[in-house]
């Protein structure tokens, strides 16, 4: 607070930008230009998705585009249930796998993140070290031995192949070792003068009060998992057993060009789960983007 | 409470114990997920690894064989070429728009912005890999349907091999770029205002102080963006795979398409193995590399 106050008290004394009526500038002029056509070319192919995804099937591809939907045929949305790909199926299959490995992911990091940042026990930092020199190994590199591990335990075609490694998370400790540092060491002390032991202060103060962390994590964790193709390609086989992304790659070749109303109206609804977390979220989502520095 | 007072264990012994316990799961899974496989992964790679027939030890010979192997090259070509423009134009436009956001703008507005921008971001490569097919379509898609209108003959984005490049590479800065720019704005109101101040004092115009004083104070961010850009593009396969298979022929195809077509399409689990070392080494030695680079022109505070 005082810092703030301070700073503020500084730029009044340096006569910093106030909000004062200034001639507009071409710089602004320029500023706002590029800005709009880059929102306009962010937003074009979504725009694109959705008002194809309402068209009459036997319009979808018609030239000049229509950006904004004409018809309103929601029957296109109905049309992915009803096809020979089972589509309800793939969204349950993502939704199963997607959940589980969030669920566990939240447990097992929130857990090993407090151990290495607020109890003290022998090899702390050489097994920390071990875990973080492990983010360099690029996935490639350890999924063949996964693969045979799973060919082994009879796991091919089945979601535990991508649940089970997906349980742990390198990243995932990071990120909550990071928070539960900055938890102010009174409050954990407090609760253990009260004689309560270390897996009460854990489960009843550090947790209560990471709300936020574990919310970053879910979200960043829900969304990485939810888009996730590369494993899914290598471990699900069967219709019945793929997951989203996985189908609909597939239902863009099985539905052919012409049915682009379709594939559009099952994209749209595999981005509409991303779109209510962004617009709930969002503010986390970035916060947490930007400090930790990763990719969706 | 009692039983508390009077504990079985030291305090200190109990304290480890419980730490030991919460790292568990994660260190079982870390095991059995991360670290033997990389310990097999080294193992397999110097086998003739076969799941039907058997297998065995060649010694160096997979390795041998991927220098002599004309596809490798041409999937490492691909992979450097994307890598190169995928990172330039991911980190150039992301940076323009967080200097244009960084302007004086009304707040509403530039959350606006920001949230456009960073939207694509969260949807899945294989969904935008999707929309974008059709949009690049020769005949029937919208890109070329308006560079017709302005006289331009209709591009094979994704049948001709520069062309599909080309089109691999705007679909993802499309999609990558809001990160960048949300890194590069957060790197951009972290500098201290004072700087301007006194630079605007000393009478220094907008394009010097964008390049004596913006640029070099946010060389972390730009360094750290670079490294993130090229370690992720290094290893792209989402996108190709769904935008072109590889295709036409192999002109798009990457590393890792290579190495999961070797190891799952074809099951030659030990020469796959071997790619996916070389490029492990590629990725540590190029991130050494920016790194010993960056120390020339990254300034630290």
């Amino acid at each position: 607070m005082t810092s703030q106050q301070g700073s503020i008290a500084q730029a009044r004394v340096l006569g910093r930008r106030r909000p004062s009526r200034k001639p507009v500038r071409p710089g602004d002029i320029l500023t706002y230009l590029l800005l709009t056509i880059a929102a306009i070319l962010v937003l074009m192919p979504l725009l694109w998705m959705f008002s194809t995804s309402l068209r009459p099937i036997a319009e979808s591809l018609q030239l000049p585009p229509a950006w904004l939907p004409t018809d309103w045929r929601f029957e296109n949305y109905r049309e992915p249930f009803e096809s020979n790909v089972p589509f309800l199926q793939l969204f349950i299959n993502s939704m199963q796998i997607t959940v589980s490995v969030t669920i566990g992911q939240l447990i097992t990091c929130s857990l090993a993140g407090y151990a290495f940042a607020r109890l003290r026990f022998p090899g702390r930092e050489l097994i920390f070290l071990l875990l973080l020199a492990s983010l360099m190994v690029p996935g490639q590199v350890t999924i063949i031995p996964i693969y045979l591990s799973m060919v082994s335990w009879g796991f091919m075609d089945n979601p535990l192949a991508i649940i089970l490694p997906g349980l742990i998370s390198v990243f995932g400790v990071f990120l909550m070792r990071q928070f539960f540092k900055t938890m102010p060491q009174e409050l954990l002390d407090a609760a253990r003068v009260d004689g309560a032991g270390q897996l009460r202060v854990f489960l009843q103060i550090a947790v209560p009060l990471s709300g936020a962390s574990l919310a970053t994590l879910a979200i960043i964790t829900f969304n990485s998992v939810w888009n996730s193709y590369f494993n899914a390609l290598i471990f699900l086989k069967s219709w019945d057993k793929m997951t989203l992304p996985q189908g609909i790659a597939m239902l863009t070749g099985y539905m052919g060009a012409g049915n682009a109303s379709v594939v559009m109206a099952a994209v749209t609804m595999a981005i509409l789960p991303v779109l209510i977390v962004f617009i709930i979220a969002q503010r986390w989502i970035i916060e947490a983007l930007t400090r930790t520095g990763i990719k969706g | 409470m009692n039983l508390t007072r009077q504990p079985l264990l030291s305090p200190k012994r109990s304290e480890a114990l419980t730490a030991y316990l919460f790292i568990l799961p994660t260190l079982f899974g870390f095991a059995v997920f991360i670290l033997y496989p990389i310990v097999e992964s080294i193992r397999i790679s110097f086998m003739d690894f076969n799941i039907l027939r058997g297998s065995e030890y060649i010694g160096l010979e997979n390795y041998i064989d991927i220098f002599k192997d004309k596809r490798v090259a041409t999937v490492y070509g691909n992979t450097f070429v994307f890598t190169f423009f995928a990172v330039f134009f991911n980190a150039g436009v992301g940076l323009l728009l967080a200097v244009a956001l960084n302007r004086r703008l009304p707040n509403f507005i530039r959350n606006l912005y920001r949230s456009i921008f960073f939207f694509p971001l969260l949807v899945a490569h294989t969904y935008i890999a999707v929309i974008w097919q059709f949009l690049y379509h020769r005949d029937l898609g919208v890109l070329n349907y308006y560079l017709g209108i302005f006289g331009i003959a209709a591009i094979p984005w994704l049948s001709q091999g520069n062309w599909a490049m080309v089109a691999i590479i705007i679909m993802d800065v499309w999609k990558n770029t809001g990160f960048a720019m949300l890194v590069f704005l957060a790197g951009l109101q972290n500098i201290p205002t004072e700087y301007y101040e006194s630079a605007q004092l000393d009478g220094a115009n907008g394009r010097q102080i964008f390049f004596r004083i913006t640029l070099p104070l946010l060389s972390p961010t730009i360094f750290f963006i670079l490294v993130i850009f090229m370690i992720g593009a290094l290893q792209v396969f989402d996108t190709i795979q769904v935008l072109t298979r590889g295709g036409p022929g192999d002109s798009t195809r990457s590393v890792v398409m290579y190495i999961y077509e070797k190891a799952f399409q074809r099951f030659d689990l030990g020469y796959a193995a071997a790619v996916s070392m070389t490029l492990f080494a590629i990725i540590l030695v190029l991130t050494l590399i920016q790194f010993r680079i960056g120390r020339r022109w990254v300034h630290y505070e």
